[in-house]
């Protein structure tokens, strides 16, 4: 290999040596150093130049290497894995390839560097450009053929060191294939309820410690209920626990806990974390994100109907591909395609100057986002270089980047009770019969190409531009895409004639207003290359469509032109009036030149838009030809099927858009070396990681395998990911990362098991849910068994990583606040919609703050509220609720004076305070006469446990002494009490 | 409330020899890297109390003064005579090669409107737009070859102040309040001032990102109650304290029935710091027990409004630093222009933006100086980028992040520094270039700790605020 490069260069620097004569100016030479002239040297004896190379070398070129480039690029560790201590380390190169193309300066990529250039990589030394002495001594050296006698020093110094990703996927433990372990024995056989416990058991056996003795009824119950539907037993509820002797009660209690509506709301939000749900991008402005609620009721829907897992991963990554999707069951809309929205709600800026690098930064976090999240897998890590731990190359970033860039972004209509498509169906028979019955006209229309090509400039217009498309015939070009049921071809048949707006339909176009004016959709053109600076489209349409041109998916030109002038068409920038026309996008497409785009037409309803064709150039559009193309047909004859036709076009419901992935031009794409686009490598297809079989093949491809048994992580990341939400830490403690820098599993066989069960119980999540909460280990009491001596107990599992009791945990965010309006009685368990906008304290200013929302959210459910990425509610984000930019499956636990306070002061829990006792007055009429019995329950309501003779005595005379202390106002007073009752740990725990 | 926790630290006047004492007796004893890799202690134990340092640090507070929009460097510290011989000339003729700019604008090349002196020991060049600030430029070491990453102002934005250009990462306030805690647990580690305007990226440029929310920068609104939740509801104190005790008696029993876990406990604990926080916050927005010379110092007689506005900030930020706390930064006032961010009139706008901040900085410069505090506090003054040596349109300035000034002043500076340069244009840094990685390793650095072992276990990797970037710009420090 050495020697074949060796020759090579040998060859080279003959070539020079023959050929470059004259071509280069004498650098400044102010030492006297001899310079060898390329221009005296040609055919001349070789080793006299040989000589005069050696020299200028030795005396130019190598103490330059020593002092400015050796610092970083010499010795066992360099950067970018390029060594310039020897001839070969700049052979070979680094990560962006060979370093030095001996003989040609302009494509060397050392000489773009210390020019300061920055196209390729950054500008070299980084600190400081060399001056430009040095530069043209380089530059000359190069060209020259860069004489370099220097050896490597030992073989170890330039060889990088090998990435070995199946060494790797053999030797961590995650990547092994699910296996089934036996089933443990344990020592006291009574008291496992749940093959889980004694996976658990035999642990506690081996360490020699006992399982704490079962949490009392109330204890256990108000855990489950927090931990099932993020909300409080109530009274009624607690009661009838109290009261059920039965061998079932717990299975009664956990059956009617999932079966609750609330099971979804409180477990969808966990899932939320993971997809880094918000409602708006962020960034300097904080545009919103339509339409992200539908994902959210997505969710928890999909959670409450118990959707099988593997179909719930399948949905999230390619559900618009689905040839079967799953159907809402009571509305019958598509359910599965909107579970791919979670793609598309990342942060986003407006206005890039670098719109590649945008566009690289947001794949990122989409991967990111589906590593952690469906792998526990740091995909992300590889986008510069190889994992530095995993099996993962930088390769299979760029195999995930290539399937993100073969799909694109779009708004998808859904169509509830698929009534919209019944009416199309019968809209299109109706144009049928309607079309049959007409005559043909003596004059049959003419093709519209020909009237464009009577305009007298478009003989000069059609040479210097390209058509992107042309809507003849009766199908969309090839890769034209659309959704909705809005855009139709309009072929030449007769049924062009037969219109439901009335605007005329005309032949060879396509046209969203053929199925009525209130059909919705989008119509995409596959990606291209933009190689001019103008798009002429003829088209026909009214203010309320959008034709645009997205380039490298930067999407936010629909709310933001700067730096993106000229590509969108919309509002009464597009209004023709009901004229065909050309028009134009332009502006700034001209500093996109090179870059890869295409083109979305969009129908968002109410009206309609036709289009003829479309066209790239660098020239004006042609003139407009104001011919009449379409021969008149009278339809008296048949006016009331017309205007049976127009009747059912005007039934159409409007739509309801979600966002959603679509398919868009497949590509494969280069890696960016070490991250950066403007370094371009080998390019890979779209495939799925090697370690996990590397296949190539389409996203929905890619589903099917990450939604397998087969797929060591899928199942194992899941259970773990339930096991941590119910038992306060996962079996794999970091929940998104199982690589080797995660943290390994306390119990190996029992994740085995749990995955391997829930997969074979068809990965039903509700399932595993209730196999895990009626289990012994769950129902444990959180204070340890006194047969286990503290010294026990700080040896062998002081974290109680063994779980030898249950965990202590403070309740989440939703939950306190969620625990607060059902406690006060004031919760709205109203379901679904748009969110509550945010409550904005004078505290939360900044840019793109909206009109504040109400104090108390609507007494909505936490889940239901906004999520602003620039003004996150302080009271959540207080309680740890994670900022949403990328996969937390685990949220920090803090525990700081900040929570005190909020508790404390926050108006929100004051105002609920006031509610519960104004309600609680409300309620009870002999309310003065028995006070006491008021506060045992409300201290039952708020704490889930009976208080104490003693401690409603006390709280009595708190009542009774507070009253004096504020004057009389015993109101207020009990208001006091209501508070103190959620500040209380008794309230923020669950034991 | 007798319990002491052992995660409790002592609230306030620790001195170095004390907190060295309690560090070696292990109250402390939890050193930086190895509270990262589980947050099970960010549950049973202050996140704030002081943690040792990697070793001896130069300065215990920083003052960050966010020069929000991004001042011209060639206004003001970078004085570049050839904008005067070819102003108005064509810059692509002239300078060359244009890099994209923001809003595409290219004017002429447009000379500087201000005149340069140089002043102090050190001969350094400043504008006439900051009178006050000459005078103590001798304290002062520029920086004249930072760089960024980004033209657009909100991801600058994040890039300055969490060293990633994306949303969501935390505040270099966070990771230094990770790494040091503070002195003052009444008191957030990390305050921000703000001086009317939320920069663009909004709160985020002060959030926790992944570390735990306790590092959160807490926004401080002018007034006496300038956060949330801080004022008391009840009416007068013995009824919001009637109510502690009750928690607080409750609390014990549950605490006792839960085995005395330190999460309950430490969670208790918080309500007594809770409570001493709502007098400690009030009583140090309360400035009437400075003394009149002091106040005219500061600007607060300034007939100017927003040097009004800022020098009370600047006042403020001086009252934190002697009750401890570790990161102060500093907003813009808002009606000066659009902050810094003169895309068009330039003369108007940062003559405004000047006036604002020239004569309260000096004076906490001087303030700080005169009662010994910096020595121990490290003042920074940045944008988060400069602007263009040519016009934008005619008489503004677009954004440059390929060559601007910034200035550190105090604990661990070498006053009277400069280090590197850029082009003859004053548009790219050519010598000694830095970039903002490099700032935030020389914060750290001068608070005494190794910016590659401050790390944090997040997304499977030892996260830094410096990524895996940064090196000190040795040239500042003393």
């Amino acid at each position: 290999m050495r020697g074949i490069a060796l020759t090579s260069l040998m060859t080279c620097v003959f070539c020079v040596l023959l050929t470059s004569a004259g071509a280069a100016e004498t650098p400044e030479n102010k030492s006297g150093t001899p310079v060898p002239d390329a221009a005296d040297s040609g055919g001349a004896d070789d080793t006299q130049n040989e000589a005069a190379q050696a020299e200028f070398f030795e005396t130019q070129i190598r103490p330059l290497l020593v002092e400015h480039c050796y610092d970083c690029h010499s010795g066992d560790d360099v950067e970018a894995s390029l060594w310039l201590d020897s001839r070969h380390g700049w052979q070979t190169g680094g990560d962006s390839g060979a370093a030095i193309v001996a003989g040609d300066v302009e494509n060397s990529i050392l000489i773009d560097a210390v020019r300061y250039t920055e196209n390729v990589i950054p500008g070299m030394p980084p600190d400081s450009k060399l001056s430009d002495q040095q530069i043209k001594l380089l530059e000359r050296w190069v060209e020259m053929g860069a004489f370099d006698p220097r050896e490597p020093e030992s073989d170890s110094a330039s060889a990088a060191i090998k990435f070995d990703l199946e060494g790797r996927r053999q030797s961590h433990w995650s990547w092994q294939p699910i296996t089934s372990p036996a089933v443990p024995d344990v020592n006291d056989a009574s008291w496992p309820r749940d093959d889980l416990d004694r996976f658990i058991q035999a642990r506690l056996d081996s360490a020699g410690l006992v399982p704490a003795a079962d949490a009392d009824k109330l204890t256990w119950l108000r855990r489950v209920s927090f931990d099932l539907t993020g909300l409080p037993p109530t009274i009624d509820q607690i009661h009838a626990f109290e009261n059920d002797d039965s061998q079932h009660a717990k299975t009664t209690v956990v059956d009617r806990l999932i079966g609750s509506m609330h099971f979804g709301e409180k477990w969808a939000r966990h899932w939320m974390d993971l997809t880094r749900y918000a409602d708006s991008y962020g960034h300097e402005f904080d545009y919103a994100i339509d339409h992200a609620y539908e994902y959210r009721d997505y969710l928890i829907r999909a959670f409450n109907a118990d959707v099988p897992y593997d179909q719930l991963v399948r949905e999230h990554i390619a559900g618009d591909l689905m040839t079967d999707p799953r159907m809402n069951p009571t509305e019958s809309f598509n359910e599965s395609i909107i579970g791919t929205g979670f793609w598309y709600l990342h942060e986003a800026t407006h206005a890039p100057t670098d719109v590649l690098q945008n566009e690289a930064d947001i794949a990122s976090n989409q991967i990111d986002v589906f590593g952690k999240t469906f792998l526990g897998l740091t995909i992300a890590c590889a986008r510069c270089h190889d994992h530095k731990f995993d099996a993962i190359s930088t390769a299979d970033y760029y195999a995930m980047f290539s399937h993100l860039q073969s799909s694109c972004r779009q708004d998808y209509p859904l169509d509830p009770g698929q009534i919209n498509a019944g009416k199309f169906q019968q809209i299109d028979a109706l144009r049928d019969q309607i079309a049959d019955r007409l005559s043909e006209s003596s004059e049959s229309p003419r093709r519209r190409d020909r009237e464009l090509a009577s305009a007298p400039d478009w003989p000069r217009f059609e040479s210097k531009s390209v058509l992107l498309a042309d809507f003849r015939g009766d199908r969309l070009p090839t890769d034209w895409q659309t959704n909705g049921h809005a855009f139709a071809p309009i072929d030449d048949s007769l049924r062009y004639a037969v219109s439901t707006t009335d605007s005329e339909l005309v032949p060879d176009t396509v046209d969203s207003g053929a199925r009525g004016a209130k059909a919705a959709g989008t119509l995409r053109s596959p990606s291209f290359e933009l190689t001019d600076t103008r798009i002429h489209i003829r088209l026909r349409s009214d203010a309320h469509q959008m034709v645009r041109l997205v380039i490298d998916n930067y999407e936010m030109n629909k709310v933001q032109q700067l730096l993106f002038a000229g590509t969108i068409l919309q509002k009464k920038n597009i209004d023709t009036q009901g004229k065909w026309r050309w028009m134009t996008l332009s502006g700034d497409i001209k500093k996109y030149i090179g870059h890869r785009a295409y083109l979305e037409i969009v129908d968002s309803g109410p009206g309609s838009i036709a289009v003829d064709q479309i066209w790239m150039s660098g020239s004006d559009a042609p003139a407009d030809q104001p011919t009449k193309v379409v021969p008149q047909i009278d339809l008296a004859a048949i006016s009331s099927k017309i205007q049976q036709l127009k009747q059912l076009a005007k039934s159409l419901r409007p739509p309801r858009f979600v966002i959603a992935i679509a398919e868009g031009t497949r590509r494969e794409m280069p890696i960016y070396i070490r991250g950066s686009h403007t370094n371009q490598g080998a390019k890979v297809p779209p495939r799925i990681l090697e370690a996990l079989g590397g296949q190539t093949g389409s996203r929905l491809d890619l589903a099917d395998r990450i939604a397998s048994l087969d797929n060591p992580l899928t199942a194992r990341v899941m259970v773990n990911r339930i096991w941590h939400h119910l038992l306060g830490k996962g079996i794999v403690a970091s929940v998104d990362d199982f690589g080797p820098q995660g943290i390994a599993p306390t119990h190996p066989e029992l994740l085995d098991h749990l995955a391997t069960e829930f997969a074979r119980d068809g990965w039903s999540i509700q399932n595993l849910v209730r196999r895990i909460v009626l289990s012994r280990t769950y129902g444990q009491s959180s204070v340890a068994n006194p047969a286990n001596s503290a010294d026990q107990i700080a040896n062998s599992d002081p974290t109680n990583a063994l779980l030898h009791r249950m965990n202590i945990r403070r309740l989440p965010a939703e939950s306190i606040r969620d625990g607060i309006l059902v406690v006060a009685g004031t919760l709205d368990p109203k379901p679904f919609g748009p969110g509550v906008p945010t409550h904005r304290t004078p505290f939360m200013t900044g840019r793109g703050a909206r009109e504040s929302g109400p104090l108390d959210g609507d007494r909505r459910r936490t889940v239901y509220l906004t999520v602003y990425r620039n003004f996150l509610n302080p009271f959540l984000m207080t309680f740890d609720m994670p900022n949403p930019f990328g996969p937390q499956g685990r949220r920090s636990r803090s525990n700081v004076p900040a929570q005190s306070l909020a508790m404390m002061n926050d108006p929100f829990v004051i105002e609920q305070a006031e509610q519960w006792v104004k309600q609680s007055i409300a309620a009870d009429r002999n309310f003065d006469q028995h006070p006491k019995r008021v506060i045992s329950d409300m201290v039952l309501r708020a704490h889930g446990h009976h208080a104490s003779d003693a401690q409603i005595e006390q709280l009595w005379q708190f009542v009774h002494s507070q009253t004096a202390a504020r004057g009389g106002d015993q109101q207020a007073a009990w208001q006091d009490l209501a508070q103190s009752l959620w500040n209380m740990k008794a309230y923020l725990f669950l034991r | 409330m007798k319990r002491h926790h052992c995660g409790r630290f002592r609230d306030s006047g620790l001195s170095r020899r004390e907190m060295l004492a309690s560090v070696g007796s292990g109250l402390g004893s939890l050193a930086v890297a190895s509270l990262l890799a589980d947050d099970a202690d960010a549950a049973t134990t202050s996140p704030l109390a002081p943690k040792p340092t990697h070793f001896q640090p130069r300065a215990k507070h920083v003052i960050f003064l966010y020069m929000d929009g991004g001042p011209s460097q060639v206004d003001t510290f970078d004085h570049k005579p050839l904008l005067d011989k070819y102003n108005g000339a064509d810059p692509a003729q002239t300078i060359g090669n244009l890099a994209p700019t923001q809003f595409d604008n290219v004017g002429k090349v447009l000379a500087s409107p201000w005149k340069f002196k140089r002043h102090g020991q050190s001969g350094a060049a400043v504008s006439s737009l900051f009178p006050y600030l000459a005078e103590v430029v001798d304290d002062l070491a520029f920086v004249r070859s930072m760089t960024s990453e980004f033209s657009e102002h909100t991801s600058a934005n994040y890039f300055l102040h969490t060293g990633n250009g994306l949303q969501g990462r935390p505040s270099m306030g966070a990771w230094m309040g990770y790494g040091l805690g503070t002195e003052n647990a009444q008191l957030p580690g990390f305050v921000v001032l703000n001086g009317g305007l939320i920069p663009p990226g909004g709160l985020d440029c002060f959030g926790s990102g992944f570390l735990p929310s306790a590092y959160q920068g807490s926004v401080f609104l002018p007034g006496k109650n300038p956060v949330a939740n801080i004022r008391p509801h009840e009416p007068n104190d013995r009824l919001q304290r009637n109510k502690l005790d009750l928690i607080a008696s409750f609390d014990q029993g549950f605490l006792a029935e839960s085995d005395d876990d330190p999460e309950v406990e430490a969670a208790i604990q918080n309500y007594e710091t809770a409570y001493q926080m709502q007098s400690a916050v009030p009583e140090l927005m309360e400035l009437s027990d400075e003394d009149a010379a002091t106040q005219r110092m500061y600007g607060l007689e300034s007939s100017f409004k927003n040097t009004n506005v800022f020098g009370r900030q600047c006042l403020i930020a001086r009252r934190l630093v002697e009750r401890g706390v570790r990161f102060i930064e500093l907003t813009c006032p808002s009606g000066n222009g659009d902050r810094w961010d003169q895309h068009h009139s330039l003369v108007d706008g940062h003559e405004k933006n000047c006036r604002t901040v020239d004569q309260p900085i000096a004076a906490l410069l001087k303030d700080l100086k005169r009662r010994g505090l910096l020595d121990s506090t490290l003042v920074v003054w940045a944008g988060e980028f400069g602007r263009t040596p040519f016009a934008q349109g005619s008489n503004g300035r677009d954004h440059n992040p390929f060559g601007f000034t910034i200035w550190m002043a105090g604990g661990g500076v070498r006053g009277g520094a400069s280090v590197g340069e850029t082009d003859e244009w004053g548009y790219h840094a050519i010598r000694d270039r830095f970039e903002i990685h490099d700032l935030h390793a020389t914060m750290l650095h001068l608070l005494g700790i190794d910016h590659t072992r401050s790390t944090f276990r997040f997304s499977g990797r030892d996260m830094r605020l410096t990524d895996v970037h940064g090196r000190l710009i040795e040239g500042v420090l003393a």
